[in-house]
């Protein structure tokens, strides 16, 4: 694919993406709310805050990590980009389409520590700090359940290409194949994009956490960058669970973003449904059931593939 | 034309450019500058006595250990999973002495309660 | 017109970020704001372009109001909301609105934040001088701010000290007063913290010494209770909404401001005899799991540490069925018997607060024309109420003790599941003999 192309599709794809968040979100919190202003709001609130938060001036705090502090929306968005990227649309349709496509979107999900913890760090301020911390605990367990039901998905596909994988579905999709797997992978998204009940970095014990010194277009480029973030998890969970492309009577790409769309929703809706874990039951429910329910996912599977 | 990699790399980089350019955006319109008290850390009305910047006490360095351990093992499955069907059930157990092994080592960590800090 | 002009008039009609700041007898109106779909409770000032002052603001804090003025990005302004109090906050607000209707209020912090936008009203100055707290800069051999390789103390705060830990290992601790304006937290509290990473190695208050004044006590059916007969039915219902506004709090502290929303609303229009209704909200508090694993076993307090100190629902949510209405012969005849729950810890407080409410109307429907007589002992949604015995007042001495070890999100469901009434912390404050009521 020609970079022009490329790169365009990605910033369109993402732009949909933030936008579908931002949309899910308002609807969910005023159903859950109960009343509220209905109409327009809900699709117009989000580009109203956008022009807002460009008009409001930038914090910095004393001695703050000026570089650091504009990398980590940068980074944080480059990833969710990234990992747009690899999730193929339609059969031989994808931005980029590499024989470890798998890799390069754990790796991608992988550095999201490190966007956090410079977020957290950067303005050398106590709540940011704790919750870049507290980042560190909550992404170091989430990455082995992650990887794990993921791979689970390679098996049949005998391959780390995402295309393969989706081509290999053809039959019957991974998450019936698999039924433990999405399930695990859904909570560890939520995890990576930390929102709702796992948004423990900007929890609000930490007034806002790593976001809490942010303004303006700091806090603005953040929040492009989880929704983007959360939006490409969503995408390859469709793509790898529900089968991406596959469906009758409607096209390939329509398919994709129905089903994109589905997971989204229920990613972005547990933000209004469930409560803040703690970090410490949580580091321990990772290792202690979902590492054994991934491994028991991935082998059971494997073994009947056999 | 780009290579596959070199287009998830082109998509990346351009997007970390976006973000940043977004970020610098109210620069121009809000503009700059603010005063020494405006700079102070937050902590709900008093400022700090020390820089939050420290040897912080990550008490979850047991797990981070762990997680060592387990991510090499990550790097042996991945191209497990693409060789498991046709090596079939030697694969299956050779990976699962392997995990076995990995996974008491969680067990035990869990019940010497390396795996909480508080 | 202009691009600009555009793009101020687009951003106008965003919700406002504001940054609420409740003073006495401003509690319950300032919470309630958060179900306003024009606003944005923010809990940060940066994020705030509207700083919201409600009811009176002691001068005590005057200090960390003008500090927390200046956390705001521009453009900022403030606004007082006096609610009835007649004490000028601290820091200049352009604006005051004397309406205590919510509505009101928030057509004018949306008039007031369009203003700011297109420039009719300028931003708000520091107030606090340009003046670093301890001049640094251009100090030492390298004009690094002090002296030797590591001995700079930009901006007069030194690195962090290090001090032992639990493990027998010497690592930094920060220590830090977080509060009066912490969001999670009533206004007035200040914790003197040492962390050591995200655990509490020790805290106590910060809270100047001396008697308590009954300030803002007397604002509610309970205050007047105390003096006069008041209809039980009220006081039952003031008690359903105290308890439900506890719980939106914990709601807001476990992040699900929707549903916080929703309870605050249910908190505005409950009647006598609409216990139904709680017992629907306490299906949707199960799923949300805010009954569930994000509370249980947070803040567990030791039954006998309570004995003596605390009353009402955090006493009765450790299992002792102590109840001043059950002494009033008044409830005797309603058939009032107190509710306990066992754990003591956070969950069981909540599961307390929402039962204690679902009884409180189920009184109200029965009570009629009851009064509840001056003269019996009078139980508040917060425990046992006198003249000079608040239950703040005997709640927050076990915080120190209670948070020490504490991970910091458990130390704040802690404090939240507490429900520390703010009229009585900020009482600690006043220095103006006129908020203080006998």
């Amino acid at each position: 694919m020609a970079p022009g192309v490329a790169v365009v599709s990605v910033a369109v794809a993402m732009a949909i993406g933030v936008y579908a968040v931002a949309v899910i979100d308002g609807i969910a919190g005023r159903l859950v709310a109960g009343a509220g202003r209905r109409g327009v709001g809900v699709v117009l609130d989000p580009p109203r805050t956008v022009v807002l938060l460009l008009m409001q001036r930038r914090h910095r705090t004393e001695r703050a990590d000026a570089q650091g502090w504009a990398l980590a929306p940068a980074l944080l968005g480059g990833l969710a980009a990234t990992g747009l990227a690899v999730v193929p649309v339609d059969r031989g349709t994808a931005v980029a389409d590499p024989g470890t496509g798998f890799v390069v979107f754990a790796t991608a999900i992988a550095f999201v520590m490190i966007a956090v913890f410079l977020h957290g760090w950067s303005p050398n301020s106590l709540f940011p700090l704790i919750g870049a911390y507290r980042y560190g605990a909550q992404a170091l367990s989430l990455q082995i359940p992650f990887l794990l039901a993921m791979l689970a998905t390679a098996l049949p596909a005998e391959s780390l290409a995402v295309m393969d994988i989706v081509e290999a579905q053809g039959d019957v999709w991974n998450v019936v194949r698999q039924p433990l797997g999405l399930p695990i992978y859904l909570m560890v998204g939520v995890g990576v994009g930390f929102w709702g009940p796992l948004n423990l970095p900007d929890g609000a014990d930490l007034v806002g956490g790593t976001s809490a010194e942010d303004a303006g277009t700091d806090r603005l480029a953040w929040e492009v960058a989880r929704a983007a973030m959360l939006f490409a998890i969503a995408a390859m969970g469709a793509a790898v669970f529900l089968g991406g492309w596959w469906g009758p009577l409607l096209p390939g790409p329509v398919w994709m973003a129905l089903k994109t769309l589905c997971l989204l929703v229920v990613m972005v809706a547990s933000r209004h449904l469930l409560a803040r874990v703690r970090i410490e039951p949580f580091v321990v429910a990772c290792w202690a059931v979902f590492i054994p329910l991934a491994l028991v996912n991935i082998f059971v599977s494997g073994a009947l593939l056999l | 034309m780009l290579s596959p990699l070199a287009a998830a790399l082109a998509v990346f980089v351009c997007a970390a450019i976006a973000m940043v350019a977004l970020r610098s955006a109210s620069d121009a319109i809000a503009g700059v500058g603010e005063t020494a008290p405006e700079r102070v850390p937050f902590l709900g009305g008093h400022s700090p006595e020390v820089h939050a910047w420290s040897r912080f006490h990550a008490r979850y360095y047991v797990m981070a250990l762990l997680f060592l351990a387990f991510d090499m093992e990550m790097v042996f499955m991945y191209p497990w999973a693409v060789v498991f069907v046709r090596e079939g059930g030697i694969a299956l157990a050779e990976m699962g002495m392997f995990i076995t092994i990995l996974l008491v080592g969680v067990l035990y960590a869990w019940r010497e309660r390396a795996l909480r800090w508080a | 017109m202009g691009l600009s002009a555009v793009a101020s008039r687009v951003a106008t009609r965003a919700p406002v970020p504001v940054f609420p700041v409740a003073g006495l007898g401003a509690r319950a109106a300032v919470d309630d704001l958060l179900v306003e779909t024009r606003l944005r409770i923010v809990d940060t000032p940066a994020a705030a372009n509207v700083l919201l002052l409600a009811g009176d603001v002691p001068s005590g804090l005057a200090a960390e109001l003008a500090r927390l003025h200046d956390g705001m990005s521009r453009p900022r302004t403030s606004l007082w909301w006096t609610l009835g109090a007649s004490v000028r906050p601290a820091i200049r607000c352009p604006t005051e609105v004397r309406d205590p209707d919510p509505s009101i209020l928030v057509d004018a912090v949306v008039d007031v934040h369009r203003r700011l936008l297109t420039g009719e009203l300028a931003s708000s100055y520091p107030q606090l001088p340009d003046e670093d707290a301890a001049p640094w800069r251009g100090i030492g051999p390298y004009g690094q701010g002090g002296t030797g390789m590591t001995g700079g103390v930009p901006y007069g705060r030194p690195m962090a000290e290090v001090a032992p830990d639990r493990d027998g290992l010497r690592l930094d601790q920060l220590t830090v007063r977080i509060g009066p304006f912490f969001a999670r937290f009533p206004t007035g509290l200040v914790l003197e913290l040492r962390l050591q990473g995200d655990v509490v190695q020790e805290a106590q208050l910060a809270l100047p010494a001396g008697d308590v004044p009954m300030s803002g006590v007397a604002t509610t059916p309970f205050g007047d209770a105390l003096g006069v007969p008041v209809r039980v039915s009220v006081l039952e219902v003031e008690r359903a909404r105290s308890h439900l506004r506890s719980i939106a709090s914990a709601l807001v502290a476990h992040q699900l401001g929707s549903l916080a929303q929703r309870v605050l609303r249910l908190a505005g229009k409950v009647r006598p005899g609409d216990d139904h209704e709680i017992e629907r909200l306490h299906r949707v508090l199960r799923r949300s799991q805010v009954l569930g694993w994000a509370t249980t076993g947070v803040g567990h307090i030791a039954p006998e540490r309570l004995e003596g100190t605390a009353s009402g629902p955090i006493l009765r949510a450790s299992g002792v069925a102590r109840d001043e209405r059950a002494d009033d012969p008044v409830y005797g005849g309603l058939g009032f018997e107190p509710i306990v729950h066992e754990g003591s810890d956070a969950r069981a407080r909540l599961a307390q607060r929402l039962a204690e409410a679902r009884q409180a109307l189920e009184l109200a429907g029965r009570a009629g024309e009851l009064d509840h007589d001056p003269e019996s002992p009078l139980e508040s949604p917060r425990g046992r109420l006198a003249a000079g015995d608040l239950p703040a007042r005997r709640v927050l001495p076990l915080i120190p003790s209670l948070l020490e070890g504490m991970e910091w999100g458990d130390a704040v469901s802690t404090v939240v599941s507490l429900d520390l009434d703010t009229d009585e912390v900020l009482a600690l404050h006043a220095t103006d003999p006129k908020v203080s009521v006998p």
